[in-house]
């Protein structure tokens, strides 16, 4: 045999044993196959290992023989009859001796009675040391043939307890493997081909109230109501018998198992088994069934996608979110191209939650299956394997479209608002309780106020002074919530100057319905009023004009009449003296009515009497010299601060004199009735399309402004002016195509008259020059 | 009176005015120079009276009432009687007025304003139709 071979190659002792075997002194080789087959048939080691022991005794003329087996750290020693060791220390000396590992043969004194031990070990095939082989002797030594059958002794007992040791192994391992499988709480279930059941574990036997061992041989078909899967063959587990491995879900009664099938194909037909690992997974599934209809209930779109952003698995709501028929279409490998509006849109997203793992309230805009767009916002978290790879996606989807929409309306009507605010002619200020101002809208800061002179400043401080108390009071009024409109009042221009403003003041409130804010809307509206007087100006101009004209001509009638009877009464030689003194004064207040209706009928007049161009610096001058000496003899100042080459205006040059000359006589007497250090400043200028003449004196003003152009309206004494001076010029200046205004000044006494004529253009140049040559 | 000083009855001129007062001051003042006088008190009697007779000139004021106005009397006369268009004088209660303005612009006919002295009518009346 090859194991001997190799055995005897490497163990003297071995070798020893066989050539003792071929040429014994006494031949023993009967004793030796008994021993050969009582080993064989020996399951029991100790019991074998005594014979053995009681055997060699007999056979080498031992007083004592015995085995001792090492196992782990403990030598158990086994002999055939007891009296040696005969006390502990010997034991301990024979227990070190058989533990020591040698080659061959080594025989001691005990030191007694002459009496020798001699020591073989028992080596197993893998060169372990199993045990050695001891003997109590007479002799000294041993023969040659006693040494060989030693070895062959020691090589029977290392085959024997080599066998026996794997044996019990063997047994040891199967015994554990039936625990083992014993142990396992699934049902394990193994049936040959002819569907008679192998073996069953203990789990499934104590499902079914009796011994494992009850069931072998039993056909499979009687594990039916356990579980089925529903197939028509013999065994209620096994669905495919070609296939090698199965696995599936089997239900019965409200349990739900998860069945793992293998086959195993043996030598023959009948070594086939087939077994059934039978796993309850109830509670799972009941969890899963849990999750699922939770994950399907839900309103907000759930998601598994994989690292790239395919879709795994994805809610009810996700479908319906995303306008799909069903989850299937929407796991479709090509609806991520479509769901992302851009390739951009999605790479980020992939690689936002690489780098962060995990992402809260991320906004995406999706596409539906429609291509209608979806706002959603989403909360991602990344699942990721042992070496940090993002395997997976999970995610929550909310449909913010509406919130979106809301929002960007929010916004659109914000900026809507913003704009209004930004774009008025209206100043708007938003004030506090106590009238300072918090906000300003950029018209504010166009107009020219400063943010540091308005924000936290009192509004109030930049109404004029007699004008305070009424914006007080609506102030007052606005924080009890009553809104005012339409305050008219003056107020402080960025600049300074005064304007006139309309003011609307509205309560702001706060949650709790308290004012808390009020909110000022004030337009300028200055130039409104001033047009507005204007025309309602011009309107009443234009009504007196006509009812003159037509008084005018009702009293011209009898006028001639009257100038003409006391012109006749005056040539008859018959009148007496006395009487034509009378008829004188007739005349002469006759005369007086006529030149009053004369200038009646230029104020109403509509065109002038002729139309030249007019250089209004020279008719300036030439009125100025015609005062000249009255000015200069009563200390008024005359100041000219002309526009030279100034454009012409077309008119009469006679009548716009009439108009400065009754400026200046008007601006005179006002001076000499204030007393003051007389001064008039006239200015000329280009304004616009219009060439301006402003005459400033610091006299006493005009009572009303407003008025001082109407017929007979004059605060002069009686007898002084017929009050039809500046009537007249009106008339005048309107018929030249432009206006006349007054006005008290703002900063010092005195009043300001100004004129404004056309100026004169190419084109009424050469109509002109037309008019005139025809 | 003389002989020297009657007016010839080729002097006789058509005054239409229809204010009384004034047509009677002109009548009296005309007649006192020696001139005779018709009188019409509308614009379309002055038209009667120059269809029916000749003139040596025609006084009319503008505005009167009626369809017929001194403007209108004065195209009748230089349509239908060419002569008399330079013995003409006009009499207005408003010259500021821009119709009377562009009639006595267009057509230079002298016209009194009134309210007018005696002298100043008999001056135009002397210079326009000649002394009676």
């Amino acid at each position: 045999m090859r194991e001997r071979k190799s055995i005897s190659a490497r163990r003297p002792a071995a070798a020893a044993a066989r050539k003792a075997a071929g040429r014994p002194k006494h031949d023993y080789s009967k004793e030796l196959m008994e021993l050969v087959v009582e080993a064989a048939n020996s399951r029991v080691l100790p019991e074998f290992l005594r014979r053995f022991a009681e055997r060699t005794a007999e056979m080498l003329d031992a007083s004592w023989a015995g085995v001792g087996e090492i196992v782990g750290s403990r030598v158990e020693i086994y002999s055939p009859k007891a009296g040696y060791p005969a006390d502990e220390e010997a034991r301990g000396w024979l227990v070190q001796n058989l533990r020591q590992k040698r080659l061959g043969l080594e025989v001691l004194p005990l030191g007694r009675g002459g009496l020798h031990i001699a020591f073989y070990p028992i080596y197993a095939s893998d060169g372990e040391l199993m045990g050695t082989l001891c003997l109590l002797r007479k002799a000294a030594g041993l023969s040659e043939d006693e040494e060989k059958l030693l070895a062959a002794l020691a090589s029977h007992a290392a085959l024997s307890m080599e066998k026996v040791r794997r044996f019990s192994q063997l047994e040891r391992s199967k015994k554990q493997w039936v625990e083992d499988i014993d142990a396992i709480s699934d049902y394990i279930a193994v049936h040959d081909q002819a569907w008679r059941i192998v073996r069953t574990n203990r789990s499934l036997a104590t499902d079914l109230g009796i011994p494992p061992a009850a069931l072998v041989g039993e056909p499979i078909s009687s594990l039916r109501h356990i579980a089925e899967t529903g197939s028509a063959l013999p065994c209620p587990f096994c669905r495919d018998t070609r296939e090698a491995r199965e696995e599936y879900i089997a239900t019965s009664a409200g349990r739900t198992f998860l069945v793992s099938t293998s086959r195993t194909r043996g030598a023959s037909e009948e070594e086939s088994r087939t077994i059934h690992v039978l796993k309850d997974i109830t509670d799972r599934r009941e969890a899963e069934r849990r999750y699922r209809e939770l994950f399907d209930s839900i309103q907000e779109g759930l998601f598994f996608a994989s690292p790239e952003g395919q879709f795994l698995d994805v809610n009810d709501a996700l479908v319906r979110m995303l306008g799909y028929q069903s989850a299937e279409e929407l796991l479709r490998a090509d609806v991520s191209a479509h769901l992302y509006p851009t390739p951009a849109a999605k790479e980020r997203l992939v690689h936002a939650i690489a780098e962060r793992g995990a992402l809260r309230n991320y906004e995406e805009t999706l596409r539906k299956k429609d291509g209608g767009l979806l706002h959603t916002m989403q909360n991602i978290s990344a699942v990721r394997d042992a070496l940090g790879n993002v395997v997976q996606i999970r995610g929550l989807m909310l449909d913010v479209t509406e919130q979106k929409m809301f929002q960007s309306q929010l916004q659109r009507e914000r900026d809507f608002n913003q704009k209004i605010l930004n774009t008025t002619q209206s100043l708007i200020l938003v004030l506090d309780t106590a009238g300072l101002i918090s906000y300003a809208n950029r018209r504010c800061y166009e107009a020219g106020y400063r943010k540091d002179e308005l924000i936290g400043h009192r509004l109030v401080d930049w109404v004029e002074t007699s004008h305070r108390p009424d914006f007080e009071a609506a102030l007052k009024t606005t924080a009890h919530g009553q809104q005012v409109d339409n305050l008219e009042l003056r107020a402080r221009r960025a600049d300074g100057s005064l304007g006139h403003f309309s003011i609307s003041l509205s309560p702001m409130r706060d949650e709790a319905n308290q004012v808390n804010n009020v909110v000022v809307v004030m337009t300028d509206i200055t130039d409104a009023a001033l047009l507005q007087a204007k025309l309602a100006h011009a309107e009443k101009m234009a009504t007196i004009g006509r009812l003159v004209s037509g008084v005018a001509h009702e009293v011209n009638n009898p006028l001639a009449a009257i100038l003409g009877f006391t012109d006749l009464l005056l040539e008859n030689p018959e009148v007496p003296v006395s009487a034509r003194e009378d008829l004188q004064i007739i005349l002469q207040e006759t005369q007086r009515t006529k030149e009053i209706v004369q200038d009646l009928l230029s104020f109403a007049r509509q065109r002038p009497a002729q139309k030249e161009p007019v250089n209004v610096n020279v008719v300036l001058r030439q009125t100025i010299k015609l005062r000249s000496y009255d000015f200069s003899s009563h200390g008024v100042e005359v100041t000219e601060e002309f526009e030279e080459n100034l454009s012409p205006t077309l008119g009469d040059a006679q009548q716009l004199q009439q108009v400065f000359l009754n400026i200046l006589n008007n601006a005179y007497d006002a001076i000499q009735e204030s007393g003051n250090h007389g001064r008039i400043r006239i200015r000329t200028r280009r304004a616009e399309d219009d060439i301006e003449v402003a005459f400033m004196d610091n006299g006493t003003g005009v009572a009303d402004p407003e008025r001082i152009f109407d017929p007979f309206f004059t605060t002069k004494q009686a007898g002084k002016g017929t009050g039809l001076g500046l009537s007249i010029c009106y008339g005048i200046v309107r018929a030249h195509g432009g206006e006349i205004l007054c006005w008290n000044n703002e900063a010092e006494s005195g009043s300001t008259f100004v004129v404004r004529l056309p100026a004169a253009t190419e084109t009424t140049l050469a109509a002109a020059a037309k008019e005139a040559g025809r | 009176m003389t002989a020297s000083v009657m007016p010839r009855p080729a002097a006789t001129i058509l005054v239409i005015e229809d204010e009384p007062s004034v047509s009677a001051f002109v009548r009296a003042a005309l007649e006192r120079r020696g001139y005779s006088v018709v009188q019409a008190s509308s614009g379309a009697a002055g038209l009667k009276q120059l269809e029916a007779g000749a003139f040596a000139g025609v006084i009319s004021d503008i505005r009167m009432p009626g369809s017929i106005n001194g403007a209108d009397v004065h195209e009748w006369i230089r349509k239908n009687r060419p002569e008399l268009s330079s013995r003409m004088i006009l009499i207005s209660g408003d010259t500021a007025n821009s119709e009377t303005q562009s009639l006595l612009a267009s057509s230079a006919t002298p016209c009194l304003e009134k309210p007018f002295r005696v002298q100043k009518l008999i001056t135009m009346v002397e210079k326009t139709f000649g002394k009676p």
